[in-house]
């Protein structure tokens, strides 16, 4: 089995342990789903109050960042950069997705909320998409950095 | 997947229990691997080859 904090808590035999992984996960998926339920009714009916609610979306937001950071350092996103011209080529790739990002998150914005009045409005909009790309583009970069080092390292000459 | 670890272990006088001990697994993950409802990882299938005196191929090798 994997190196894992998880697995001291897992039984020693492989065909128990690969069966308890299994429902420690769909026990996550579900209670995560169930969690979206709880923050809707919680935010947007009468009953409960929004305390509930927003801690109900920040536990939603850890079990879905701690899945993105595992997937982002453990490098197996990007599994064929194993040259230099192929990582530089992928982080272009990155840099223009990051682009695009913040381009398409500011028109929809604007479709949503209209054509800002003033520069205060103006920020509102741009400031939030430039956050969401720039962690877009770091994210993906150290996924890429570790990715293309775990490929070098697993190279058979 | 197909095997023939029932067949070696009859050879050896082992039962499900006394092979499983040895490979430290459980008798049932014995049970599920002979009936080939669970496919073992590489690092059981040479235990249980070593356990039985056989090699991959003899066990694992589909003809």
């Amino acid at each position: 089995m994997e190196k894992s904090w998880l697995s001291k808590f897992l039984p020693n035999d492989e065909y128990k342990e690969r069966k308890m992984v299994y429902f420690i996960a769909e026990s996550a998926v579900i209670l995560a789903l169930l969690l979206v339920v709880f923050a809707l009714i919680n935010n947007y009916s009468l009953y409960g109050n929004s305390t509930t609610g927003t801690i109900t979306l920040l536990a939603l937001f850890f079990f879905i960042a701690y899945i993105l950071v595992r997937y982002t350092l453990s490098g197996i996103e990007y599994t064929e950069v194993t040259t230099k011209t192929k990582y530089t080529k992928e982080r272009k790739a990155i840099l223009t997705r990051s682009i695009v990002s913040i381009i398409l998150i500011v028109i929809f914005s604007i479709v949503i909320q209209g054509i800002p009045a003033n520069l205060s409005e103006s920020a509102d909009i741009v400031g939030p998409a430039i956050l969401i790309g720039i962690f877009t583009f770091f994210g993906n970069y150290t996924s890429l950095r570790k990715s293309y080092n775990k490929n070098r390292n697993l190279l058979d000459e | 997947m197909k095997n023939r670890i029932k067949v070696a272990r009859a050879e050896k006088s082992y039962t499900q229990e006394q092979l499983a001990k040895k490979v430290n697994v459980t008798r049932q993950t014995i049970g599920l691997i002979e009936k080939g409802e669970y496919n073992p990882t590489l690092r059981l299938c040479l235990s249980i080859a070593k356990a039985l005196d056989k090699t991959l191929d003899q066990l694992f090798w589909e003809e």
